[in-house]
């Protein structure tokens, strides 16, 4: 199991899965096959870049019968304090374990733009009220029958402004026990971010790297113009315009870095452009 | 300050189904914000009569939320009786007050958008989210409410990019109340967790 395979400190393998846009999960299934035994993990997403799918509870639910340890992402975005407790209940009654909590991409961003955007509460606040409902209470006091047991987790850019990274300590003084970072492409300026997590004396967090492992010059380029927090270092773009095989030099340097990072950071995260059809390769390579 | 926006004239003309109109706006907010002053109104009224419609006659009134009796209204501006529909040039304060008292069809020709303020001849918008519970002196005096997308309390979401909100054009503005709160020196409000709003208090009252 996840959690307790990242609380005794070892290297810890989770893989990001996207719910279907409908109600047919064979694609999701065939998807999660493909790693399958490959990660510890998959971190099921909810209602991704604001665009709408089937809730991660249901998803993970399915996964989970499937055999899968499950991590459901939750956001502020779409629920408020009610239907955020409710969902949870519901998420720790059908055996999930595991949530990793963030804001939310703001509903202009996706498909249903003129939805009313909620953040009843921020993740703050949302992984103190996890807290609560671990500890048998909910958000107004009310005693519960049955406390939660969830494992909660937030997510963090690696670059942080000052304000950023007095944010970060308040996700993990109310409850994150986890991190997972926005994608990583140079270990030694990820081993900063590091290094300010310790120097902080955050000892218990854990931190995992996200990964998204390139396909060619363009997803480099999409990703630095697109995606906030992502930097693809210059060199890596210039080592793809000189690359007769842009995908094998892709899964390269994504299991380089993943190699890297082993002695860093307590796992990676990999969020693929697309599908799966590369990560078993990719952690074959780097010798997970 | 209430901050609006024009309406495209266009969605203004399709709403009004009537033909001889009374133009109405407001010198206060919506005359600042060159909305509802004399010139927009005088504007207001040559573009209806392009469009085939009939204007009655126009006034600007000091403030549209704030009529102390619709008879002096009546009295000053007799043409209002000669009028199947009102246009009102302001925000919708100044709307609602007028439709509750002019018993007649009433029309926005502005969308209201925030509460906001002017400062040095600027217009400032968002500056308060009326959420009922004001404790903005802990952010600096910068309503986060009001200014972030995302009501943050805690801190800023991961979405800006070079301190530009995720959502719109403007600034993050908790790297706003963070420089503010820096200054101020006290820093330390920013590092106490903030629990989530009591949205009761924006109940109806009477
Ligand atoms: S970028 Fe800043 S201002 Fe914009 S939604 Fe996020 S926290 Fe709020």
């Amino acid at each position: 199991m996840i959690r307790e395979k990242l609380l005794s400190g070892k290297f810890t393998i989770t893989a990001e899965i996207s719910p279907p846009k409908g109600t047919d999960i064979s694609g999701m299934m065939k998807e999660a096959g493909m790693i399958k035994d490959a990660v510890d993990a998959v971190c099921v997403t909810d209602n991704q870049r604001a665009v709408m799918r089937m809730s991660p509870i249901a998803a993970c639910s399915a996964l989970s019968q499937e055999g899968f340890d499950t991590i459901m992402h939750l956001t502020c975005r779409d629920r408020n304090r009610l239907a955020l407790q409710s969902e949870l209940l519901g998420a720790a009654g059908l055996g999930i374990k595991n949530v990793l909590v963030m804001s939310g991409d703001y509903p202009t961003k996706g498909d249903h733009p003129g939805a009313k955007p909620v953040y009843d509460l921020d993740s703050v606040q949302l992984l103190g009220m996890i807290s609560r409902l671990n500890n048998g209470i909910d958000l107004s006091g009310n005693r519960l029958e049955g406390k939660t047991d969830l494992f909660a987790g937030a997510v963090s850019n690696t670059e942080l402004t000052e304000v950023a990274l007095m944010k970060l300590e308040k996700k993990i003084n109310s409850g994150a026990r986890f991190i997972i970072t926005q994608a990583v492409f140079d270990a030694g300026k990820f081993s900063e971010f590091i290094d300010q997590v310790h120097d902080a004396g955050w000892k218990k967090i854990k931190i995992i790297a996200g990964i998204i492992p390139l396909r060619s010059r363009k997803t480099a380029d999409f990703l630095n113009s697109n995606i906030a927090g992502v930097k693809v270092p210059d060199d890596m773009i210039r080592r793809f315009a000189s690359s007769s095989d842009p995908g094998a030099l892709g899964i390269e340097m994504a299991a380089d870095l993943i190699r890297e990072l082993r002695g860093i950071c307590g796992g990676v995260h990999i969020m693929p452009i697309g599908t799966h059809e590369n990560t078993r390769k990719i952690l074959e390579m780097a010798g997970l | 300050m209430i901050i609006s926006r024009q309406k495209e004239f266009r969605d203004i003309l399709k709403t009004i189904e009537q033909q001889n109109i009374f133009i109405i706006g407001c010198g206060k907010c919506a005359a600042k914000q060159h909305l509802g002053g004399e010139t927009e109104v005088l504007e207001m009224k040559r573009k209806l009569g392009k469009s085939g419609k009939n204007v009655v006659g126009c006034t600007v009134l000091s403030s549209a939320c704030n009529i102390a009796s619709w008879d002096d209204v009546l009295t000053q501006n007799p043409d209002i009786k000669k009028a199947e529909a009102l246009l009102v040039m302001s925000c919708g304060g100044g709307v609602s007050i007028i439709s509750s008292v002019a018993e007649k069809a009433v029309y926005p020709a502005l969308d209201t958008e925030s509460l906001g303020g002017v400062c040095r001849d600027t217009t400032v918008l968002e500056q308060c989210g009326m959420c009922g519970e004001c404790d903005i002196w802990i952010f600096g005096g910068i309503c986060p409410i009001g200014q972030c997308s995302k009501n943050m309390l805690n801190g800023p979401c991961g979405g800006a990019v070079e301190g530009k909100c995720e959502v719109d054009e403007r600034k993050c503005v908790w790297d706003e109340i963070h420089t503010k709160l820096k200054s101020l020196g006290r820093l330390e409000l920013l590092k106490e967790i903030h629990h989530p709003k009591d949205h009761s208090k924006k109940r109806r009252r009477k």
